[in-house]
């Protein structure tokens, strides 16, 4: 789905990803984990072609879809016509009915101004507009940023359904918590560099990560 | 820290006129003598020239200035040219003494700019550029229909210009003055650029808010450069007025500014050298073609297609591929 | 009174191409965040290609919708222009569209001439005023109302509205930001190529109309800051009526003062509310 080999961006001397290399398998969820300025958007940015690598490789199959970090939605237009746009590649796919029965939630919001939302609906509208693509990976860029817990908990409840659909997931985080409970392996990027790797539970009880990530005493 | 600064600037104004600090360089003293004794060698009509592209040049080296150091497109510089045209025109027409009219005329377009520039000067980019459009449209429109300005005929019959009893009636006379004027405009440009002015603001041109954190008072050192470039303006007004005798509102069109920032962006915006480059580059280059285009056989069209075509595709070209323009281009890759 | 009918029609007629212009300024703009600075070309291009069209003998309507189709294929090259090469910024681009401004000059001495053109309209006049203006302004009402559709009602509309809204969102779902930009200078074009069409017949046009058309358009835009539709035909329209006014009741020479004026009004109080903004 998502293949990445030793990756390396730099704006212009300063090098903002170092050799990165990661997977994200058919229908798996993988955590990216890490603190602000580690380089977690710009991978981002390098996987949706909007940032060339200066060195490595990144392989893509199927269909990709960003829920970008600040949502991005388009602020004057409905949460209808957001939706419809999410699917803009395909012009016979535009119908934006399945994605209300998906994101019930969203129904009662269809003919508001998206720019108008709370942040949590504003999350759940660019989820629904990622979703609208039809993708076999969905990258999410800091889902839970600024949201209440018990909206972050509603988002998690759909990942999760759509990630039991068979959707593989790379899920930005940088509540690690949230990020290890809900995928199964997970990376942590520091300073541009994947410093620890492996399944969540493994990750969740080394020293280190515990430490810095998930505020325990090591 | 104050104290400083005050030192700094009796230095800076002390210096304006000598030549004892570091600046002046020796290919600039060189680059004068050479260019002093090219009007010896022209032919009337090419002394003509050599003029309109002088009085150009102080045109542009304040627009690049203002462009350069300020930040802003400016589309009304001609303006500024023809206020201190008019200005020198019409107070030699009322029997002031020529020199004083002349010294009038960078005077004038100073203070209307400085007195446009508090309100329009808070404008940005495109703003600034459609303000100092319209402000020279409606100068045109005031000029076109005042008595006192002679309405579209403009003024005629302007005396020549006089200093201390020497009577400049002759095209090398005003070739020297014109040598003189972008020489000391140069100079005033260059002190400007070296100075704390100039500092703060390059300071401003990579960015606005960090050059107001620190306390570069960029409100006044903006109006200070689009005076002083009005100033460079007027003065080439005010020598034009005297050169030609007779002066119209159509001599100013909006055109004018326009060939004045296509000068300027080919050269290099805030470099002078680039502002006496681009002002001789374009103008030796119209007037080729020029002569080209009024061969027998051509069509009377052909000037004005062909040099209108030019301005165009050189700034396009230059805007597009060598945006920092052709001198700082050049002095960076040497 | 039936001076005063007189010049309000005229005023909205020619208030309708400063609305139209103004129009274009705004989709080029929304879009790209460039402002067009050849805005004032299309309208005289088209209005020299209906005059050589004519004189082939084409008919009428056909000679106007072909020469709005040009202009409008004059804008995309313009985009292309100003736009095509990465990296350019909206300054930048700016700039550019002032040298096309200039070279369409060379075009259009080349091809027209540098005297004055025109072309017959529609003839007579209905209610003491030349039915001329009715179709200017029947026309601009529907041109305009399209155009609103278009933006509200079709997906290609939406995509450009999110172009102009977050370009960095538009690629992220895929929507060609480049392609998008290019599109709203063809329409811009094609709206400034409409608003020389319409108003040659009652208003000669040469090869430097453009620069008061420019203005004009401008101005009319600036009320909405370049953003708003509804805002910008409104001024279009006030101007228009406006300029009659004064052109009617005081003197013509303060006519192209208005909208100068105008501008400048707007512009600066703009500018000294944000002034008060950022200081509290």
């Amino acid at each position: 789905m998502i293949e990445v080999e030793g990756l390396t961006v730099r704006y212009g001397v300063a090098t903002a990803l170092d050799e990165v290399s990661l997977e994200v398998r058919d229908g798996e969820m993988v955590a990216l984990i890490g603190p602000n300025g580690a380089g977690k958007s710009t991978l981002v940015n390098t996987l949706f072609g909007i940032l060339r690598p200066a060195a490595g490789r990144v392989t893509t199959t199927g269909r990709l879809a960003l829920v970008p970090e600040g949502r991005h939605l388009f602020a004057p237009l409905t949460v209808d016509d957001n939706l419809r746009l999410g699917a803009w590649r395909d012009r016979k796919g535009r119908d934006t009915g399945p994605i209300y029965e998906l994101l019930p939630e969203l129904v009662p919001l269809r003919k508001r101004p998206a720019g108008r939302l709370s942040g949590g609906q504003q999350q759940m509208v660019a989820l629904g507009r990622a979703l609208m693509a039809r993708p076999d990976v969905l990258v999410i860029d800091e889902m839970s940023l600024g949201l209440a817990p018990l909206v972050v908990e509603t988002l998690a409840g759909h990942l999760r359904d759509r990630h039991a659909e068979g959707l593989a997931v790379l899920l930005i985080e940088q509540n690690a918590r949230l990020a290890l409970d809900l995928c199964s392996r997970a990376y942590v990027l520091e300073a541009g560099r994947v410093v620890a790797e492996g399944p969540s539970a493994e990750l969740a009880g080394s020293a280190g990560v515990a430490a810095a990530y998930l505020g325990l005493e090591a | 820290m104050t104290e400083r600064s005050e030192r700094h600037d009796r230095v800076f104004w002390s210096s304006l006129f000598s030549s004892r600090q570091d600046g002046i360089r020796w290919w600039w003293i060189a680059g004068a003598l050479i260019v002093s004794a090219v009007p010896l060698l022209l032919a009337p009509g090419q002394l003509t020239t050599f003029v309109l592209l002088g009085l150009s040049a102080m045109a542009v080296v304040g627009l690049s200035l203002l462009m350069g150091y300020a930040g802003q497109v400016s589309l009304g510089q001609a303006s500024f040219t023809a206020i201190g045209a008019y200005t020198s025109g019409l107070l030699a027409l009322h029997h002031t003494p020529p020199l004083l009219a002349l010294l009038a005329a960078p005077i004038v377009a100073a203070l209307a700019a400085a007195g446009v520039g508090v309100p329009i000067l808070r404008l940005r980019g495109h703003q600034l550029a459609f303000a100092t459009l319209a402000l020279q449209l409606i100068l045109l429109s005031v000029l076109g229909d005042a008595d006192w300005a002679g309405g579209a005929v403009g003024l005629q019959g302007l005396p020549y210009l006089s200093i201390g009893g020497f009577e400049l009636d002759a095209d090398l006379d005003y070739a020297y003055l014109v040598l003189a004027g972008v020489l000391l405009v140069s100079l005033i440009a260059h002190r400007l650029v070296r100075s704390r002015v100039g500092r703060g603001l390059r300071a401003l041109a990579t960015g606005e808010t960090a050059a107001e954190a620190s306390g570069v008072p960029v409100g006044a050192y903006r109006l200070l450069v689009f005076a002083v470039s009005a100033a460079f303006a007027g003065l080439a007004g005010g020598i034009y007025s005297f050169f030609l005798g007779y002066l119209a509102p159509g001599s100013f069109p909006v055109l004018l500014s326009i060939e004045y920032v296509v000068m300027a962006v080919v050269g290099g915006l805030g470099s002078i050298g680039g502002a006496l480059l681009g002002a001789a580059l374009i103008t030796v280059v119209v007037q080729l073609l020029t002569t080209l285009a009024t061969q027998p056989g051509m069509p009377s069209y052909a000037p004005s297609v062909l040099s209108y075509a030019v301005y165009a595709l050189l700034l396009i070209a230059v805007v597009l591929f060598v945006p920092k323009g052709i001198v700082p281009t050049l002095r960076r890759s040497s | 009174m039936a001076e005063l009918l007189q010049y309000l029609v005229t005023g909205v007629g020619i208030g309708c191409a400063y609305a139209l212009t103004g129009s274009g300024l705004v989709v080029i703009y929304r879009v790209t965040r460039v402002v067009n600075f050849a805005q004032g070309s299309f309208a005289v291009l088209a209005a020299l290609t209906v005059t050589t069209l004519l004189g082939a003998g084409l008919p009428h309507g056909l000679a106007e919708i072909l020469a709005v189709l040009v202009a409008g294929l004059i804008g995309l090259l313009c985009g292309l222009v100003a736009t095509g090469k990465p990296g350019t910024t909206p300054q930048t681009a700016l700039i550019v569209t002032l040298g096309l401004g200039v070279l369409a000059y060379a075009v259009e001495i080349l091809f027209w001439g540098d005297q004055p053109r025109s072309f017959a309209g529609l003839a007579g006049s209905t209610g003491g005023v030349q039915t001329h203006y009715l179709l200017i302004i029947g026309v601009t009402a529907v041109v305009l109302a399209a155009t609103a559709l278009l933006f509200a009602r079709t997906d290609l509309g939406r995509a450009l509205t999110a172009t102009a809204a977050d370009p960095y969102a538009a690629r992220i779902v895929g929507i060609d930001v480049l392609r998008m930009g290019l599109l709203a200078f063809a329409v811009g074009g094609a709206l400034g190529g409409l608003a020389g069409v319409l108003i040659t017949p009652v208003q000669q046009v040469s090869f430097d109309s453009d620069v008061a058309l420019v203005v004009n358009g401008f101005s009319a835009a600036i009320l909405g800051n370049l953003t708003r539709p509804a805002l910008t035909l409104a001024g279009g329209l006030l101007l228009g009526v406006v300029q009659a006014l004064v052109g009617g009741y005081l003197s013509t020479s303060y006519q192209s003062e208005v909208a100068l004026i105008f501008m400048l009004a707007v512009l600066v109080a703009r500018a000294g509310r944000r002034g008060v903004l950022e200081a509290a």
